[in-house]
């Protein structure tokens, strides 16, 4: 658990190291500049990966398994 | 866009997206109704798994502050999967039983969220059900918006619970709890730079055998084989740290994105996956994502294919817990209308022992490869 205390330091260090105002911020509401693809290409996707490897995790909670065989 | 090119338009979509997250999820998420559909075709080499999958979706925000994400999906499952691991050719390889498989998941989620100024709640439900495995999860997040919404920190809470059967032990009738715990932070770096970095933990405990898997191994001393189900521990921590950057460069009309997943558990699994696309404007309606993904794992400690004398209390001989490295590149095309935005993805998978990251490869690890087409089509009303 070091390793995660250390980064969310670090994480928190980046908190308030830089202001951009709301018009500054066309380029941030891009669709490209988002985190999640398209709901339908996320949903379609997140079982394909984890299905053929042993790790998983995409950044939420309460996602429930599958068989996956 | 560039704003260059259309700046009331992005400047438009800049507002939309400000009421509710410093970073927009989906740009316009705040106050945009949309309802989409997808298609999901996959297919495994050497005639394993055929997956198709239609997906429905929606977004509906409410009453100014309230909005309610939802979907529901069918896998229509076809083919054939590696069920036996034995050394009867001499080395051990996997083999496919003479059964196939025939199964429909069918899956819904549904997300509530609650804005009150800084704040925003959600409350998130899922039903997963397979004949031979039901999943019930649901998942509660508080997310807050920081410094003029710059900084977004998010913590959240998930428990899944999980029913596991055999279509070939009618018998079996596994449970397993899963509790897990999620903090992360958005950053805001620049006027066109933006990261986001989450920590995921959690812990099952339950049956995470896997029904199906067999291992056999001939002993050159015997003529009696041994024969072990997959067995496997009744507990599981894992940690996920997953780190998400976007870069854009407004010259070039382009968006850089970048994912970096680090996994590690209590099995002995580490694993690295990033992806790197570039996301590159076509005109005023087109763009183009050319990405691709690299994943390397290492093994489970009770992973082999072989059985050992005096036989391990645990073993599995699945190759998804061997060590082994992944490359996958995709495609993906993006129209974007007034009222509707159709995707089209093109993918392709490929798992082998040389992409294999530091540390040695399992050497019966066998090369797998898969393709997928994905098709998608939103509306916003």
């Amino acid at each position: 658990m070091r390793f995660a205390a250390s980064l969310a330091a670090a994480l928190a260090l980046l908190t308030g190291c830089t202001t951009v105002e709301p018009y500054q911020r066309a380029y941030l509401a891009r669709p490209d500049m988002g985190f999640e693809p398209p709901v339908g290409i996320a949903k379609a996707l997140d079982k394909t990966y984890p299905a053929k490897e042993a790790s998983s995790g995409v950044g939420s909670v309460g996602g429930g398994g599958c068989g996956c065989n | 866009m560039a704003a260059t090119e259309r700046p009331l338009g992005a400047l438009m979509r800049a507002a939309l997206a400000l009421p509710i997250l410093a970073v927009p999820a989906r740009a316009g998420a705040a106050d945009v109704r949309e309802i989409g559909f997808s298609l999901l075709g996959y297919r495994e080499s050497h005639s394993l798994m055929k997956i198709s999958e239609p997906i429905l979706w929606a977004t509906i925000p409410f009453a100014d502050t309230w909005e309610i994400r939802a979907s529901g999906a069918v896998d229509i499952i076809t083919g054939a999967s590696p069920a036996i691991v034995t050394n009867a050719g001499g080395k051990p390889v996997q083999t496919i039983t003479g059964a196939s498989i025939s199964d429909r998941r069918k899956t819904g989620d549904l997300k509530v969220s609650k804005r009150l100024d800084d704040w925003t709640l959600s409350l998130s439900r899922l039903i997963s059900k397979e004949e031979d495995y039901l999943s019930y999860a649901w998942g509660a997040e508080a997310k807050v918006d920081l410094a003029n919404k710059n900084t977004t920190l998010v913590a959240g809470y998930g428990r899944s619970n999980d029913r596991i059967r055999s279509v070939d032990d009618r018998e079996l009738d596994g449970h397993r709890d899963t509790k897990e715990y999620l903090f992360g932070v958005t950053q805001v770096l620049s006027p066109r730079a933006v990261l986001q970095s989450t920590l995921t933990w959690s812990r099952g405990k339950g049956w995470y055998n896997d029904p199906y898997k067999t291992t056999i191994t001939f002993y050159p001393d015997s003529s009696v084989p041994g024969l072990s189900l997959d067995l496997r521990p009744h507990e599981r921590d894992m940690f996920t740290w997953l780190t998400r950057y976007r870069l854009h460069f407004p010259q070039a009309r382009a968006t850089l994105q970048a994912d970096y997943r680090y996994f590690r558990d209590d099995w002995g699994i580490r694993a690295h996956a990033l992806e790197l696309a570039w996301s590159q404007d076509l005109g005023e309606r087109w763009s183009l994502r050319p990405a691709l993904r690299y994943y390397t794992q290492s093994a489970a400690d009770f992973y082999s294919p072989l059985i050992a004398r005096p036989a391990p209390a645990l073993l599995s001989s699945d190759h998804r817990l061997a060590a082994f490295g992944g490359l996958s590149p995709s495609l993906r095309a993006t129209w974007r209308g007034e009222a509707f935005t159709l995707d089209a993805t093109l993918g392709y998978y490929r798992n082998a022992r040389s992409l294999k990251l530091g540390g040695a490869a399992s050497p019966e690890f066998e090369t797998f490869t898969a393709t997928y087409v994905l098709l998608s089509i939103a509306h916003e009303f």
